[in-house]
């Protein structure tokens, strides 16, 4: 047996690190497969597209509220575009109240205009558009999970 | 600056205020730190401080105990996971099996692991308990601690049973059928007994119900409640014992042959 | 058991020459006193690491097997639909074979309620505390009481058809009479000699726990038929 090298590793310590590495090793992979399991695969929620009429149902000025899917279709001067009707203060559904022509939330008094922007109230951020595009038959489908810019209108 | 080792950075770990807060003993290599780790442990002080250097022998018991308590650990952990995608109703029981199965990564293997899992359980707790027979390891002091065995080893055959019906395949249906069949035989008792457990007159939701609710919440406490009652009286009655001709307690230890 | 040294008793009035009060403590009974110095050595890390490794060998164990081998999963439940034959788990396929034979009120109640009677009672039974070999101190009445036992076990057995009984009672019953005299004999007969009889009624339950089993499990088939293993539908 050679005498041990002072600055160096004995073998006991090397087999201890070994051994305690693999345990680290085998530890880690089972946190991840927990985790890998953990995520669901299938979700049994409903599907968040649906289709919201022709380009022809909305004539400017007109607001339509889907209950079911939480969004407001508008008709705009040059379009159609949707919004997402909860609130982004804490996720309570909006009404929109036609004669002051403001989307108003019943929980906290947070207030929007058609265009999602705050004009009062708690609410942090304005309300989000969401997808709304033609298919192939010139129906408008809107897409609920998509968020995109302010401002983007389906043109009729 | 020398560079950083594993030995290094770990002894300045253990030097930080954190650490000593949490692990109040030094590094393990003083008798006094192995007490220590052991004493002041939760877990761990279920053990004596020092054993007879005899029971850690593989031969001794063949550490059947230790293959019975390292099963149950896995399966807590398997059926705890399982449980996150299991709803135990009719007939939505079947279809989350068929979920674990084909869609959840690592379903089939929790699965499967949970399986093997009881059954080497069953066996082991059986070989364990014949282990202790022939050593007479049931002498006194040690009697009750055999009664307590034997009540353990009914658990874990009533864990085996309530868990074999929650797939609710044929296989389960019908086993746990003729199994709770068995049970109408016994004179008075067996009818209420049976209308009890199944919760109805037949294999129903009620039935799955009931034995999940057994299978995950008052067997598994039951069986932790009477292990560490377990493993107890066996640290105060000395440590294990194996053949009583090694026993140093044993009258004829040390005599000659 | 080994032999002990003879106690001799001496009478005396004189307390400080001779103790008035005795008390006998039968060896056996009372294993505390320790008679032999052991080695002690740590718990940490001795026992505890072999914990963890054996921890670790029965996780990989388990973990090949979950991988090479699938838990069976057949149709869904269906009330109207018994399949044939209709089994139980496997470590109740021994009572329901014992039901194939005996009433249910025996085969399902009596004897499993029996069982555990009698698993509890052994540390109790004084038999089990103080048993020495079973032919060790036996002269003909034993031979007889013995050999009543085994016949009438497996003559009540035989009375219901009970083969899987019968035979295994009788095979033993013929092991445990020819270790009778063993003591000059081979290593083999010489260890069979020594087998108590709380071990001998141990190892005949077992022996007929395992056969009922293994039939149930292996050899039937639809309407509880006898069929050959390999036509036998078993699941786990």
């Amino acid at each position: 047996m050679s005498s041990p090298d002072p600055d160096g590793m004995t073998r006991r310590d090397f087999l201890t690190m070994a051994g305690v590495g693999a345990c680290a090793c085998a530890a880690a992979g089972a946190g991840l497969v927990t985790l890998d399991f953990m995520k669901p695969k299938v979700l049994f929620e409903p599907p968040t597209r649906f289709v919201a009429g022709t380009p022809l149902d909305y004539p400017e000025g007109t607001v339509r509220f889907n209950r079911e899917q939480r969004a407001y279709v508008i008709g705009a001067a040059g379009g159609v575009y949707a919004l997402t009707a909860v609130c982004t203060h804490l996720g309570c559904i909006t009404r929109y109240l036609s004669d002051e022509n403001v989307i108003a939330c019943p929980c906290h008094g947070s207030r929007f205009d058609i265009e999602g922007n705050v004009v009062h109230g708690p609410a942090p951020r304005p309300l989000p558009w969401i997808e709304i595009r033609p298919d192939a038959a010139g129906n408008l489908v809107v897409d609920t999970a998509a968020i995109v810019p302010a401002g983007t209108i389906v043109r009729v | 600056m020398r560079a950083p080792t594993v030995g290094g950075v770990s002894a300045w770990l253990r030097e930080t205020s954190v650490y000593r807060s949490i692990v109040r003993h030094g590094v393990a290599d003083t008798n006094l730190n192995r007490s220590l780790v052991v004493m002041e442990n939760l877990f761990l002080h279920v053990h004596p401080v020092k054993v007879r250097a005899k029971t850690l022998r593989l031969s001794h018991t063949l550490w059947l105990g230790g293959i019975t308590i390292a099963c149950t650990l896995i399966l807590y952990a398997s059926g705890i996971l399982l449980m996150f995608y299991y709803h135990p109703s009719v007939p939505q029981a079947y279809r989350d099996m068929k979920e674990l199965q084909f869609v959840v990564d690592d379903g089939l293997f929790l699965r499967n692991l949970h399986r093997w899992g009881a059954h080497l359980m069953v066996f082991a707790a059986f070989a364990h308990m014949l282990r202790v027979f022939y050593h007479r390891a049931y002498r006194p002091p040690r009697q009750f601690n055999w009664v307590v065995g034997v009540v353990l080893l009914l658990a874990t055959l009533g864990l085996s049973y309530t868990g074999y019906l929650l797939p609710w395949d044929q296989l389960a249906f019908w086993g746990v059928s003729v199994g709770t069949n068995m049970v109408r035989a016994a004179p008075w008792i067996g009818e209420p007994f049976r209308f009890l457990l199944l919760g109805g007159h037949v294999v129903s939701e009620n039935a799955l119900l009931r034995f999940y609710v057994l299978h995950c919440v008052v067997l598994p406490v039951t069986l932790i409640v009477l292990v560490s009652i377990h493993i107890w009286r066996v640290r105060k009655d000395g440590g294990v014992q194996g053949p009583p001709e090694d026993d140093a307690s044993s009258p004829s230890a040390g005599e000659q042959p | 058991m080994s032999a002990l040294p003879p106690i001799s008793i001496e009478e005396s009035n004189d307390p400080l020459a001779t103790p008035r009060r005795v008390a006998l403590v039968r060896p056996d009974t009372r294993p505390a006193v320790r008679r032999r110095e052991e080695t002690y050595v740590m718990t940490f890390p001795h026992l505890v690491v072999r914990e963890i490794i054996l921890f670790q060998v029965v996780t990989i164990a388990l973990s090949i097997a979950a991988l090479l081998f699938d838990a069976p999963l057949q149709g869904i439940a269906n009330p109207t639909e018994t399949p044939n034959p209709a089994k139980a788990p496997w470590y109740f396929l021994g009572l329901q074979e014992l039901l194939h034979y005996f009433p249910p009120v025996v085969a399902g109640v009596l004897l499993p309620g029996l069982v555990v009677i009698a698993l509890v009672v052994i540390p109790y039974a004084r038999i089990n505390l103080s048993a020495g070999p079973l032919w060790a101190r036996g002269g003909p009445r034993l031979l007889a009481a013995i050999t009543t036992a085994i016949v009438g076990v497996a003559a009540f057995a035989a009375l219901f058809d009970c083969w899987p009984v019968a035979v295994p009672t009788l095979a033993v019953g013929v092991v445990m009479l020819a270790a009778r005299g063993g003591e000059r004999g081979s290593r083999f007969r010489r260890a069979l000699a020594e087998v108590t009889l709380p071990e001998w009624i141990m190892t005949w339950f077992v022996i007929v726990a395992s056969v009922l089993t293994i039939i149930g499990t292996f050899f039937r088939g639809p309407g509880w038929s006898f069929v050959w293993p390999w036509a036998s539908f078993r699941s786990w």
